[in-house]
């Protein structure tokens, strides 16, 4: 049975703006995060077979492209994060106005960039 | 309190909780990821950690299926897919952790 709803407009229709970059990269991250996560339990329920089964996983995240893909999550969590706090703090009423969106769009986008790196700092240098 | 009330405000309480158990394990994730086969059984095994990883799954795989389920209402038109595919969506949302969690409580 066909529903009534509306269904959101398509995303062709409208010029892009600051905001709706960060609102479809939100949704975009959202479930990167979510297969990254599976992968990660996945990974987890693997260490209980033994070392040998193991090997592969270490190996690939030894290799360049596993680098490459811890780096990626890594901006993914973080830019989620970001545009979750934006989110939350436009829940509470703040942060509507057309200039106000933009920077806070921009700070969610480089934001989730700079804290690529320092997380990274953090977890290899000082944690 | 209608139920589109409720899974806005279960989505808002889920967010909040995650973001910080998302940097705890991207942190973690970063120093260990590279490291043997002993060293990262040891994270897994430290009941800290285990309590953590396990809340942030739990907690991941809560706010995705309401988040998901937002994306299937906006973009699924037919009611019987959009059903199906909600259903499935609760079911991994509920069965992946769960063994996840039983399993590396055994570890």
């Amino acid at each position: 049975m066909e529903s009534k709803t509306p269904l959101s407009p398509h995303i062709q229709i409208y010029r892009w703006h600051i905001s709706s970059l960060v609102s479809i990269c939100h949704r975009i991250t959202g479930i990167i995060n979510i297969i990254v996560i599976t992968l990660i339990c996945l990974w987890a329920s693997i260490l209980l077979f033994g070392e040998s089964n193991y090997e592969t996983i270490n190996s690939f995240l030894n290799s360049f492209m596993g680098k490459f893909f811890i780096l990626g999550i890594t901006w993914s969590f973080s830019f989620q994060a970001l545009s979750e706090i934006r989110h939350l703090i436009m829940d509470f009423g703040y942060g509507f106005e057309i200039k106000t969106t933009k920077i806070t769009g921009l700070i969610v986008i480089f934001g989730s960039l700079i804290l690529t790196v320092v997380f990274y700092l953090i977890g290899k240098i000082f944690f | 309190m209608i139920n589109a009330t409720k899974k806005w405000i279960f989505l808002k309480i889920s967010g909040a909780t995650l973001v910080p158990l998302m940097l705890w394990f991207i942190i973690n994730l970063i120093n260990f990821y590279d490291q043997g086969f002993s060293d990262v059984v040891k994270f897994f095994t430290n009941s800290s950690s285990k309590f953590l990883f396990s809340m942030f799954v739990i907690n991941a795989y809560f706010f995705s299926a309401l988040s998901i389920s937002e994306v299937f209402e906006d973009y699924i038109r037919n009611n019987k897919i959009k059903n199906v595919a909600n259903k499935l969506l609760y079911a991994s949302a509920v069965v992946i952790p769960l063994i996840t969690i039983i399993l590396i409580t055994k570890l």
